[in-house]
């Protein structure tokens, strides 16, 4: 099986997602999509301009913009046909006007609902997309914290803050677990944290076909060990009444509803919470392979791209009981 | 983040005194930060010095705090575009406006051939859109767009 970019789909791959998808026409969908690039979405920067202000000046440049959720006027599609890169190279693009963000991508954060002045940790933030915009949804007030571990990746971070004028960031270099060890040893609490845990990509599969290659079980399963050990790192830190989201984007259940299932266990002050999103979701699974997991978890989202045109997410938001 | 110095009330003054003699500026809201002699960088947030110092000596890996804001040079203050776009609604003076087919040229990073009479920076502005410092001199005004920021022009 074969996609638009000639790479071999591998055999186990194919069995787990027909396994996630056991409807025929639903799997044969699934398939279709991914051979179809996805739609150019880009999300308003709303610290530097209102999104009605840059829908006038991006359709005087002749493009067509359309805002798919009517209460998110900040998210748009721009509809019309575009040159190789002109997106990235428009002049609203370069003053940081707006950010080019996968639709499903901004579902953690429409999730997380930042508020001003809360204190927010996002564990895993490079490149940045959704540091900006809780930036945007606090309007540069309270205080983030962004952490990452390349310092590659933090130099990208820091420049799309920089484009984006986030003035209320502070970025750290540290191993996500060590930095919550030591946030913790200090006293340091959050209102809320994203954990969006570094993961297989199978969601990501329409833009970013490298992970056609990459893709393997082993790493499913030495990633499954690190989200957990990251959101509950997380978890401790998070203030009473908090709360956090865990996301990734892949549909592997063991780096899904098996980290959630793991950390409802281990914690008795924590409550999965429901989320209301824009698109349509499915429940997260509470069986998988020969694993039961909590019933609780049908509250968590799975996004898959033929559903709604994105990419594939999964977000699991929960509270910290007082 | 040794390299990052938090500056005090007094350090902080006297850049909205020379930022208010450049540009009319007079008030700005946050925490400067100074790296080595010449960069200026601006954290808006609500951490305390206190608790920023606490995550320095902390071994945190504390990386960067808010955004870059500007440069020294030469005795004055080169703010970047973000700092232009913050302040957008103090800057009163020393602003040169661009026309369209300028903006094009600047935001490609190239100089302008440009006589202002005037020998200090100047906010580059095209309407709404604030685009960073240039430097006046003679007979040109020279560019300072970092490359990641410029416009490709096609040739």
């Amino acid at each position: 099986m074969k996609t638009k970019h000639n790479y071999e789909l591998k055999q186990l791959f194919v069995e787990r997602m027909q396994k996630l998808l056991t409807d025929k026409k639903d799997f044969q969908d699934y398939l279709n999509i991914l051979k179809v690039l996805p739609v150019k979405s880009i999300r308003c920067n709303t610290l530097k301009i209102s999104p009605k202000d840059l829908k006038k000046r991006l359709e005087s440049n002749g493009w067509k913009i359309k805002q798919p959720w009517k209460n998110y006027p900040e998210i748009m599609i721009v509809e019309n046909s575009l040159e190789p890169g002109e997106l990235g190279r428009a002049l609203e693009h370069l003053l940081g006007y707006y950010y080019i963000q996968e639709l499903a991508s901004m579902l953690p954060i429409i999730s997380l609902k930042p508020k001003p002045n809360e204190t927010i940790l996002d564990l895993c933030s490079a490149p940045g997309s959704k540091t900006t915009q809780i930036a945007a949804e606090m309007k540069n007030t309270g205080t983030i914290m962004a952490n990452e571990i390349s310092l590659g990746r933090i130099k990208i971070l820091a420049s799309n803050l920089e484009k984006c004028g986030v003035t209320n960031t502070l970025i750290t270099r540290k191993e996500g677990i060590t930095l919550c060890k030591k946030l913790k040893g200090k006293g340091f609490e959050f209102d809320k944290i994203l954990v969006d845990a570094p993961c297989s990509g199978e969601g990501t599969l329409r833009s970013s076909p490298k992970t056609y290659l990459m893709w393997n079980i082993k790493t499913i399963k030495n990633l499954s060990r690190l989200q957990k050990n990251l959101f509950a790192s997380a978890f401790e830190i998070l203030k009473p009444g908090g709360e956090i989201i865990y996301s990734t984007c892949t549909h592997a259940p063991e780096e899904n509803e098996a980290i959630v299932n793991s950390i409802l266990k281990e914690f008795k002050n924590i409550k999965i919470q429901e989320i209301g999103l824009p698109i349509k979701t499915r429940p997260g699974l509470t069986k998988w392979q020969e694993q039961e997991y909590s019933t609780q978890i049908n509250k968590a989202c799975r996004v898959y791209p033929q559903d709604n045109n994105t990419e594939g997410f999964f977000i699991a938001k929960f509270k910290k009981i007082k | 983040m040794n390299y990052l110095k938090i500056l005090n009330k007094n350090e902080k003054q006297e850049i909205i005194r020379k930022l208010k003699l450049q540009f009319g500026i007079t008030d700005i809201s946050g925490t400067f930060l100074k790296s080595g002699t010449e960069r200026l960088f601006l954290f808006q947030g609500e951490y305390s010095h206190k608790k920023i110092k606490n995550i320095d000596n902390s071994r945190m890996g504390l990386e960067r705090i808010g955004i870059y804001f500007a440069k020294f040079q030469n005795n004055e203050i080169r703010l970047s575009i973000e700092a232009t776009h913050i302040l957008k609604d103090q800057i009163k003076k020393n602003i040169f406006e661009l026309n369209k087919e300028q903006v094009q040229q600047w935001m490609s990073g190239q100089e302008l051939n440009i006589q202002t009479n005037k020998k200090t920076f100047l906010v580059m502005k095209h309407k709404e859109d604030f685009l960073g410092c240039g430097k006046a001199s003679e007979h040109k005004i020279s560019n300072f767009i970092p490359k990641s920021r410029r416009l490709k022009i096609k040739p």
